[in-house]
């Protein structure tokens, strides 16, 4: 096991994490308005083309626009004040510039956070992920769309992504980080046994395998047929019981029974863009704020005071709420670049008092 | 119940894990004991026993047998 990233090399982590959980506790195990994660996109140039990007990184959509690592410094002390424990740094794609993402790494001095990377994998190879495990990174999950190579290779729009993908979570796991193997779970691909396969593959291999509901944002936008149904639903609620090694974000991850919602984690886990916008998460693309023009906590605060991300919900917004996203997601063009803005898309009634 | 039983309890609920599997067990070397493990972990120890554990402790919980040494040391339980 690499020391450097274990969490038990991270007491300052320990101490947000010990926060966090009591606050879930005491709270009927739901997340509240407590504060966990920061996704940061600080470049969106990406080597692939997925088809169902949510960031439109196909498209080389501000492709050369870098958030610059004083920014990046200053969110993580606040970030860090304000107790949120994860880091999950995004693209595009991160491996394609290493010396950019290691001093991005340093900025944010990951031994505060619980701090990862989600890749596609194509450039994970072992010394990649030795030094990842060095710059104490404590998980990497790499984005699998399936377990025959030529399909994900079609999605992703390049040969031998499969491939290299599937051996950078061995070298994840053999450096001692946690292997995450991501699938994209729609209406168009839950209880098959291409699904299956996947999850199979992932338990067998003792990795996390992280769920993300289909979203109708960035290349899906409008595409509503792909969101999860209440058959599907009731499929994922099955095999959280039956495959433990599942995690959705939406999903309390203390319950031993593997039942309880912690609920939707709009604000809760906040998505920074390379201009330094902050939307409330990955796949909604609503600015609540910009990092250069105010703190986070006021930025925070502010999106905390409207109801939809304040209050609880079962159902992820960007994913299953279809009165959500007909409301809010379905903006021409909106996409992480051009968000909607929290000011003019909600009305005074959506803001609590 | 012994403490001994109840912490062992503990960690075969937490983990899923079969009863011959923990004397060599230690953190990060089962899928299910990784960081959220290992708080749910915490919290049902100091549960059962009664206590708040210091954050060095949680820290040092790095193994089955370590934290038998942890509560018998320094929270003074028979284990």
């Amino acid at each position: 096991m690499p020391i450097a990233s274990s969490l038990l090399k991270k007491p300052r982590l320990v101490e947000k994490l010990r926060k966090f959980y009591d606050y879930v506790q005491k709270n009927d195990g739901k997340v509240g308005t407590k504060t966990r994660g920061i996704d940061l996109n600080f470049n969106n140039a990406c080597n692939l083309r997925c088809k169902y990007c949510f960031t439109n990184s196909p498209k080389g959509d501000h492709a050369k626009d870098y958030l610059d690592l004083g920014a990046i410094r200053k969110l993580a002390d606040e970030a860090d004040e304000l107790g949120y424990f994860e880091f999950d740094l995004q693209g595009g794609e991160l491996l394609l510039q290493p010396d950019k993402l290691f001093s991005v790494l340093e900025a944010i001095k990951p031994e505060r956070f619980y701090l990862y990377l989600t890749t596609n994998g194509f450039y994970l190879d072992k010394k990649m992920a030795k030094k990842l495990a060095n710059y104490k990174v404590s998980r990497v999950s790499v984005s699998i769309d399936s377990m025959d190579e030529k399909i994900h290779d079609e999605i992703r729009g390049r040969k031998e992504s499969w491939r290299r993908a599937i051996e950078g979570l061995k070298h994840v796991k053999d450096e001692g980080m946690d292997p995450y193997l991501n699938i994209t779970v729609g209406h168009y691909n839950a209880n098959t046994d291409h699904f299956k396969q996947l999850l199979d593959y992932s338990k067998d291999n003792n990795y996390k395998t992280l769920l993300n509901v289909a979203v109708p944002s960035g290349m899906w936008q409008k595409m509503t047929e792909i969101i999860c149904d209440d058959k599907d639903r009731e499929y994922l609620r099955k095999i959280r019981k039956e495959y433990k090694n599942l995690v959705r974000n939406i999903w309390n991850p203390f319950d031993r029974n593997h039942e309880k919602i912690l609920g939707c984690t709009t604000v809760n886990r906040l998505y920074v863009t390379p201009l330094g916008d902050v939307l409330v998460c990955p796949y909604v693309h609503i600015k609540i704020g910009n990092i250069f023009e105010s703190s986070l906590k006021e930025i925070v605060d502010y999106g905390f005071k409207i109801k939809y991300f304040r209050n609880h919900s079962d159902l992820c917004l960007a994913g299953e709420d279809k009165e959500f996203i007909k409301k809010f997601m379905t903006k021409s063009g909106q996409s992480i670049f051009k968000p909607a803005l929290a000011k003019d898309i909600f009305s005074k009634e959506d803001f609590v008092k | 119940m012994t403490n001994l039983e109840k912490y062992k309890k503990i960690f075969i609920d937490t983990f899923n894990i079969d009863e011959s599997k923990l004397d060599s067990l230690e953190y990060n070397t089962i899928t299910e004991w990784d960081s959220i493990g290992h708080m749910t972990l915490i919290a049902a120890l100091e549960e059962q026993f009664k206590i708040t554990m210091e954050t060095d402790d949680v820290i040092d919980l790095s193994s089955f047998k370590k934290g038998k040494q942890i509560l018998k040391e320094k929270y003074k339980l028979e284990i």
